[in-house]
């Protein structure tokens, strides 16, 4: 038998839950934005208004995209399309993200978003965002940065010094060495280098983390500065005994205007890593060809390849293939992560394709100008 | 060959770089820090100067912008630092720094290299 409850009892229920629901959400320690399905604002918490620096009939019934802005990282407005609130209302998914807000008093400020699309028989009649102020969060960021990017410094001047000595020893500026003690004084050399390598990246994957790279581009030629890269790392390649070729595609010149110390690390990267993964007598080929709109050049090497299985983690930090952890590599896991985070403060892309056991090709495409980026610090 | 003045605050590697220059038939001075070189300037009039960034009392940005290389066309300043890609390096080239060298990338013969070239070539080239 079906008991129903008296129309009174349903309206204090619906009531209570109201209320409940009301104080759940003023009660909440971060910002809080809810809207309707076409993206109205319906209400705003507290902590919200406070952040933003509105009162609650400023933003009440506007629409939430072209009230409450959002910027990029270069402080440009985040298009319609690209904005988590579209997003969670095309994907009935939440969204996660860091951006900045411009206050109503103009200020702008770094937040931590997150986005649910509220959705009733499996469509979206709403949207809840709960938004949280980080300035706090990336000043700590940026002083940690600091802080590694220093001591990483600090420590290369020791390491300077016993490089430079062990240089001068082996150059005979104290007089001569034997062959014995060429070589021992040429092994610390290597790991200086080595410990050098690490040190950059550490220090490079810090700025990108933090902001502090700049990017200032000026013209180059992608395939003089290809060129360059090789002629560096044909010594490494020579003794593995792999062939390192320079190819040039298509007759269109290949200049870009880009970063030249940047765009040299990420080729340095990217054919230390072929060498690195290549067997002995491998090959490795760069081309470069220039485009309409971009420049694209690519490292293919006849190497051990990436598992099908890891392709999607190729450039996460701290990733190594499974089939080149077994071969006790060298390796950190930082070069394709840090590689990827320099190409997109160059605007450029980087994609790859690979088969274990056949080799692997990694292509990149850079645009003719790369937007100037000055660095936060 | 050419008056050289090594700028630089540690002890071994400002020694090491004297050596290897004096070796190379330059004439050497050294000072270990900006306001250091800022008065050896004065008597010793060089043609170039291997300049690090980070040094104490006063650093290497500070000293070019109190020397002035406008004002000293004829002498070229080399950046020797480990601070790559940095915004200081940066701001080294716009004071009028010629190039700028990664200490801990350079073996000396290179460094005796990148000098002699810098003292050959008269035309400011830029290169990182």
């Amino acid at each position: 038998m079906i008991h129903r409850l008296p129309e009174e009892k349903i309206q204090i229920s619906a009531e209570q839950a109201q209320a409940q629901s009301e104080a759940l959400f003023n009660s909440i320690g971060d910002g809080a934005i809810t809207t309707d399905e076409f993206g109205k604002i319906t209400r705003i918490n507290p902590v919200g208004l406070k952040i933003l620096g509105y009162a609650e009939k400023d933003l009440i019934g506007e629409w939430f995209p072209k009230k409450i802005i959002a910027l990029n990282e270069r402080d440009e407005s985040i298009n319609l399309i690209d904005r988590p609130i579209t997003r969670a209302f095309l994907t009935g998914q939440p969204v996660s993200e860091k951006m900045h807000y411009r206050k109503k008093n103009g200020d702008i400020l770094p937040v931590s978003i997150s986005i649910s699309p509220i959705l009733f028989g499996g469509k979206p009649i709403g949207a809840i965002e709960v938004f949280r102020d980080i300035t706090i969060e990336e000043e700590i960021d940026r002083m940690k940065s600091e802080f590694i990017s220093l001591a990483s410094h600090q420590l290369r001047t020791p390491l300077s010094a016993i490089k430079t000595y062990s240089h001068m020893l082996v150059d005979g500026y104290m007089g001569e060495t034997t062959t014995a003690q060429k070589k021992s004084l040429r092994t610390i050399i290597a790991a200086t280098n080595r410990m050098n390598e690490l040190i950059s990246t550490l220090l490079n994957i810090t700025r990108i983390e933090s902001g502090t790279i700049a990017v200032s581009p000026k013209n180059i030629h992608l395939y003089r500065a290809c060129d360059e890269v090789i002629k560096e790392l044909n010594l490494a390649a020579n003794e593995k005994s792999i062939s390192l070729t320079l190819k040039k595609k298509g007759a269109a010149t290949t200049t870009v205007k880009t970063d030249n110390l940047i765009i040299k690390e990420v080729i340095t990267n990217l054919v230390s890593n072929a060498i690195k993964y290549t067997s002995e007598d491998g090959h490795i080929e760069v081309s470069v060809q220039g485009k309409t709109n971009d420049v694209v050049f690519s490292v293919r090497d006849n190497g051990w390849g990436i598992p099908k299985e890891s392709h999607s983690q190729v450039f996460t930090k701290f990733f190594r293939a499974q089939n080149t952890v077994k071969r006790e590599t060298t390796g950190t896991g930082l070069g394709l992560y840090l590689v990827q985070g320099l190409l997109e403060r160059l605007g450029g892309k980087i994609w790859f394709e690979s088969e274990e056991g056949v080799g692997t090709i990694f292509y990149v495409s850079l645009p003719r100008n790369s937007p100037t980026l000055r660095s936060i610090k | 060959m050419a008056n050289i003045l090594v700028v630089e605050d540690d002890k071994d590697l400002n020694n090491a770089y004297c050596i290897i220059l004096s070796n190379e038939g330059h004439t050497v001075s050294s000072a270990f820090d900006g306001q250091e070189a800022l008065e050896k300037v004065k008597t010793f009039e060089p043609q170039l100067i291997l300049l690090d960034l980070l040094m104490p009392i006063m650093g290497g940005l500070e000293f070019l912008q109190h020397f002035d290389l406008k004002s000293h066309k004829k002498v070229k300043v080399l950046i020797f630092t480990n601070m790559e890609n940095s915004p200081e390096v940066a701001e080294a080239y716009k004071l009028g720094a010629h190039r700028c060298i990664i200490k801990s990338w350079t073996a000396p013969h290179n460094l005796a290299r990148v000098i002699k070239e810098a003292i050959e070539n008269d035309s400011a080239e830029v290169t990182a």
